[in-house]
């Protein structure tokens, strides 16, 4: 998955918005939200911040594109080879998301196209919920990828688990 | 204890980390006073028993600067804001 950092440059918050729009047609999110427009996914990571990524693109095109865009409006840094992205999904992801996520999950509180970053046994993520599947998206650094791995197998442990490459 | 990000909800206390009082402003250093100033400015504080205005950094989420007001004696928090006011780039 093609992943990049959007900073919005002092003054630009507005023009980065609407770049972004024009090309990519999706309204930025201010709050932590994402907003997709087809593979292409803009999520609100912080105040004018957004991790962009693409599913199936080339990484390197992506964000050489995404810069080129957003020249002047916007500091794009290129996150693609920094991530282990894992999508959880079934009946009981809930229940295994709630070992370790501080954030409540609960429907009512956080429901599809919601974004949150946050801790899991001491990891940076970010969680992203897709669809009331439900389905799950959720980032760690690659450096910490074993450590994620291991909180996420020890947790699903209980209730069973697959595992495949997508 | 629980912090009410504005950008990211209520969070806990372990996704922040603490800096100190919000209130303090680095001097002028050509002011003709200016070493009384910073040494005030770095080393002098306040222990009010009451409502403290001071900066905490949201580290482990939106990685937002916040000044948070909250009662030293019961830790109740009235208040959470941008550090930076949340001022749009």
């Amino acid at each position: 998955m093609a992943a990049a950092s959007v900073i919005a440059r002092r003054g630009k918050a507005d023009a980065c918005a609407a770049a972004i729009t024009a090309h990519y047609g999706v309204t930025l999110p201010t709050g932590p939200r994402r907003a997709a427009s087809g593979d292409v996914v803009f999520a609100g990571v912080g105040p004018w911040r957004w991790i962009a990524t693409a599913e199936g693109a080339d990484a390197a095109e992506f964000v050489a594109q995404l810069r080129e865009r957003l020249v002047f409006v916007a500091a794009v840094t290129d996150q693609s080879d920094a991530r282990l992205v894992v999508r959880l999904r079934g009946p009981r992801v809930r229940d295994v998301l709630a070992k370790g996520v501080p954030v409540d999950l609960h429907p009512r509180a956080f429901k599809a196209g919601d974004v949150a970053t946050t801790l899991v046994a001491h990891i940076g993520v970010q969680i992203d919920m897709l669809d009331d599947g439900p389905t799950y998206l959720i980032a760690a650094p690659r450096s910490m990828a074993g450590s994620f791995w291991s909180w996420l197998t020890a947790s699903a442990a209980e209730f069973g688990y697959d595992v495949s490459r997508s | 204890m629980r912090i009410n990000c504005p950008y990211c909800g209520p969070r806990g206390n372990e996704e922040f980390a603490y800096l100190g009082d919000a209130t303090v402003r680095r001097p002028d250093p050509a002011a003709e006073d200016a070493a009384a100033q910073f040494y005030e400015y770095v080393y002098l504080r306040d222990n009010p028993a009451g409502s403290h205005r001071e900066l905490w950094y949201h580290g482990g989420g939106c990685r937002s600067w916040l000044v948070v007001t909250r009662n030293i004696r019961t830790h109740e928090i009235s208040d959470v804001a941008f550090a930076d006011a949340g001022d749009k780039p």
